[in-house]
């Protein structure tokens, strides 16, 4: 049934939000967003499944692409954080205050 | 009816355009080269003068129509019209206006002229002939008005230059104060008058708001509403004319220039009311209860300021109480319906006071500036020409026959025997004694006797001729004018009477012969009974008294002037800082500073939700589409 | 049957793997239990019949961009003393699932409404490049373009950013 796979999905999502709010680590919180991602890709290609078109393969590949992207410079700005205080904590951070 | 002149509206635009070109020339002039004295003087007089030679031209042409029918107006633009109400800023001569014009305009030029000699010197010289113009054509809208609204424009503008005019010395702080009473109580006798004018248009203004239409449909006012009118319009005349109880500014108003008080507070602006209520005859004949309140009030304040002047050691204070004194009379006469008794008294009145002002002026020029008369004394060998002009206007006040204040005075006081008003009648004859008393208690200390500074009086000299010139016309008008109006008994024709009777509602009282002549009996008696009096007591010199029980209290005006300031001023005051430092903070500025303060605080408030770390953002985030989803989710099922 | 079963074990490693990623104090460890989801989400990719996809994800997901992760995490050489100390970690992981239970439920509802649908693996003209090739190539070309000058952009960013800086600090 395609409806167990929507759900995994829904599951892996949830987890990634989880994650992303929860975990203080610079990398966890990465990375939870790079499964929310794949949650996504997942009911992308159950859908197409469904469709029998090739349409939800191709978004999926479209947001591969923008991950890559976007780890490549989400990794650069962590590094950047890391030399300026040598520190992981996203509670650090905090010049928005106010 | 009426006929269409256009002059009409130059007899006020003349003094009016003079007194902005004075103004300007000063205003330019007073912190440069200043314009010699001259200039101002000659300009100043163009303007009364021109008036007074279009007035004897109304005159002419009013005495070339047939009696009925004397009233010529003009209608210059109109002001305003708002529903019913419909003003223009119009102008009537009628019978009643032109006397009022010839003595307004005649007795205003000859002060002008006065005045040039008087003010010489002072620093602001331009300054004054201003005030002056502008009053004396503040007075012709006045008086030439052709309805209730464009007299309250002369009224107010007569006010204001009072009050300009009184402080004009204003480096004396005094004086300042003075001008301020002056204008305040005015204004409380304003407040009547306008009332006044709002009951009679909401009786009867519908169908026109000019002393004409308002004649002719008089007869549609409800009883009630007609005295209310009455009494609220003498309201604004107690204030304007110095009746009790709003008389308190006049003696004060003394601080200014003689000539101002010469020609504003005794025989020009002081008359204004009861120039008012001859005018609204139409409306006083018809309520009698109204005009009752007025001759007893007009009485028992000619009373009361006879009581004061009797003990006043200031000169021009001994003037002004006898002019509050005066005016009562004139009240007392148009109050018993002898309109024209009571105008005629304005006019000769306006004769001697400004007279013996303007003498009182020309003493006090000699004695540089000395105001008490217990300091003067032996003048008239010093000044002989001041000296017989005031002798003459001291007959007239008194009321000694044949001089004009005699004859206007008895009118008067027999108009209120032959209607009927016993007890005016005899409190008449008894200030018509005080009044001799006080008035040559007032001559005999100043001239006669022995100077009691010898100093000053050494210095002392007559006036320059450009001040004893009007006192001489003067004079003259205050020794011939009572024979305007003699009365049949004495064989004349009562041209006055019979030549305002077009304007005044009047009813001329048919009486006995016996009548009259108790009346003028007892007029001469009070006269010689006053006279004897003051000549025995300071015919020869006396010196100063002092005063103890009732003379003290008298002295010191019965100590009105101080309760009204317990009783009214003081509380005003303090319920005006109580507003200020009590109510204005809490109640008006706390509301606004309060929502300022409001939004300051909710500020902070949500300022707590700005931590600065991006997750708790990201938490507001979730939370937000968590709340979503759970309303979404009820919806769905 | 067979397939179920598959299902079964990739669904439940998946979870595993991202329940690791949450909870694991050291990021290298994360790293590794979210390689774990990705090879299984690649082995759900094929169960769904996409041939290219599922080579996609293992070549691109846990090929490059969790090579890159790992590569990163290691060139920083972290210490323990560098780690974040979340004691209050597990109190906010309870609240936030308590927060985002809501957001699962609502998105369940949605899903079962769905109709119903096989997912047998279709073999022929279904997921092969040539199909995804076709409708890449025709339909959905200019987003392929503008993605490639995405990635452009992304690779001149990530050079500057993470770059030697001459003049400024």
């Amino acid at each position: 049934m395609i409806h167990s796979y929507l759900y995994l999905s829904i599951i892996l999502f949830c987890l990634g939000i989880v994650g992303v709010i929860s975990r203080r680590n610079v990398f966890t919180v990465f990375m939870s967003i790079e499964l929310m991602l794949n949650a996504a890709n997942l009911a992308f290609v159950a859908f197409s499944r469904v469709h029998e078109s090739m349409d939800g393969h191709v978004l999926a590949m479209m947001v591969m692409a923008v991950a890559a992207a976007e780890a490549a410079l989400a990794l650069a700005v962590v590094i950047l954080l890391h030399k300026h205080k040598s520190k992981l904590d996203t509670n650090v951070f905090s010049l928005l205050k106010g | 009816m009426e006929q269409s002149v256009n002059y009409l509206g130059l007899i006020p635009l003349f003094p009016l355009l003079g007194a902005v070109f004075i103004g300007l020339l000063h205003v330019f002039t007073c912190n440069r080269t200043k314009l010699p004295e001259k200039v101002y003087g000659i300009l100043a007089c163009v303007g009364p003068v021109l008036s007074f030679v279009l007035a004897l031209k109304v005159f002419v042409a009013l005495k070339g129509l047939p009696a009925a029918s004397r009233f010529l107006s003009h209608k210059a633009f109109t002001w305003f019209s708002v529903g019913d109400l419909h003003i223009d800023m119009g102008f009537l001569a009628d019978p009643l206006s032109c006397l009022m014009l010839l003595f307004v305009t005649f007795i205003g030029s000859l002060i002008h002229i006065y005045s040039i000699g008087y003010m010489g010197g002072d620093k602001n010289y331009g300054k004054f002939f201003a005030y002056m113009n502008l009053f004396l054509g503040s007075m012709l809208v006045l008086v030439l008005g052709n309805g209730p609204v464009v007299m309250f424009v002369g009224w107010e503008g007569v006010g204001l230059c009072s009050y300009l005019l009184i402080s004009f010395y204003s480096e004396d702080r005094a004086n300042v104060l003075a001008g301020n009473k002056a204008f305040i109580v005015n204004r409380i006798g304003d407040l009547g008058f306008v009332l006044g004018m709002s009951f009679l248009f909401w009786g009867i203004g519908a169908s026109g708001f000019d002393y004409l239409s308002l004649k002719t449909n008089i007869s549609n006012l409800e009883p009630a509403i007609a005295l209310t009118v009455c009494l609220l319009l003498f309201v604004g005349a107690t204030g304007k004319s110095a009746q009790i109880p709003l008389y308190v500014w006049l003696p004060d108003a003394m601080a200014g220039p003689t000539p101002v008080s010469a020609l504003i507070h005794a025989a020009t602006m002081v008359t204004a009311g009861v120039y008012m209520v001859a005018r609204f005859s139409f409306l006083y004949a018809g309520v009698e209860l109204a005009g009752n309140i007025v001759a007893w009030i007009g009485m028992l304040t000619a009373l009361l300021a006879a009581i004061f002047g009797m003990f006043q050691e200031d000169i021009k204070k001994v003037l002004a109480y006898s002019t509050v004194s005066q005016l009562g009379y004139m009240f007392a006469g148009v109050g018993v319906a002898a309109y024209s008794a009571g105008i005629f008294h304005v006019f000769t009145h306006a004769f001697f006071k400004a007279l013996l002002f303007l003498g009182a002026g020309s003493v006090i020029y000699a004695l540089h500036h000395e105001q008490n008369i217990w300091k003067m004394g032996g003048l008239k060998a010093k000044m002989p020409k001041t000296y017989l002009t005031m002798i003459i206007g001291a007959f007239a006040l008194a009321g000694c026959p044949p001089f004009s204040g005699f004859f206007s005075k008895d009118e008067i006081l027999f108009s209120a025997l032959a209607t009927g008003h016993y007890g005016i009648w005899a409190i008449g004859v008894l200030v018509a004694g005080m009044t001799a008393y006080y008035t040559f208690r007032m001559i005999f200390v100043v001239f006669h006797g022995e100077p009691r500074d010898r100093h000053a009086f050494e210095h002392a000299h007559d006036a320059p001729s450009v001040m004893t010139v009007p006192l001489i016309i003067l004079a003259i008008g205050a020794l011939f004018a009572g024979f305007l109006n003699l009365p049949g008994i004495f064989g004349g024709d009562q041209i006055v009477s019979h030549w305002l009777a077009p304007s005044l509602s009047e009813q001329h009282p048919h009486a006995s012969v016996l009548i009259e002549i108790i009346a003028i009996g007892a007029s001469v008696v009070a006269f010689a009974i006053g006279f004897k009096i003051a000549y025995s007591k300071f015919g020869q010199g006396a010196p100063e008294p002092t005063y103890t029980g009732f003379a003290d209290f008298a002295y010191h005006k019965f100590y009105v002037d101080e309760m009204y300031d317990k009783v009214i001023v003081q509380p005003y005051k303090a319920i005006g800082s109580s507003i200020w430092k009590v109510i204005e903070p809490n109640v008006t500025d706390a509301p606004v500073q309060g929502v300022s303060k409001l939004y300051m605080l909710l500020g902070t408030a949500f300022k707590v939700f700005q931590v600065g770390y991006v997750r708790v953002y990201a938490i507001y985030m979730v939370l937000g589409l968590s709340l979503m989803s759970l309303i979404l989710s009820q919806s769905l099922n | 049957m067979f397939a179920d079963g598959l299902f079964i074990g990739f669904a439940v490693l998946a979870v595993l793997g991202a329940v690791g990623l949450v909870l694991f104090r050291h990021p290298m460890n994360g790293a590794m239990s979210f390689v774990v989801t990705l090879i299984s989400l690649a082995g759900l990719y094929a169960l769904l019949s996409a041939k290219l996809i599922f080579a996609l994800q293992l070549i691109v997901y846990a090929g490059a961009i969790m090579s890159l992760i790992v590569f990163i995490i290691m060139f920083l050489n972290i210490q323990p003393s560098d780690l974040p100390q979340e004691e209050t970690k597990l109190l906010y992981i309870l609240g936030g699932s308590v927060v985002v239970f809501p957001i699962g439920l609502f998105l369940a509802k949605i899903v079962k409404s769905l109709p119903a649908h096989s997912t047998e693996i279709i073999g022929h003209n279904f997921g092969g490049v040539k199909e995804v090739g076709l409708l890449l190539f025709r339909d959905w070309l200019v987003p392929f373009e503008i993605v490639s000058i995405l990635l452009l952009v992304s690779l001149v960013g990530a050079v500057i950013l993470a770059g030697k800086r001459g003049t400024t600090k």
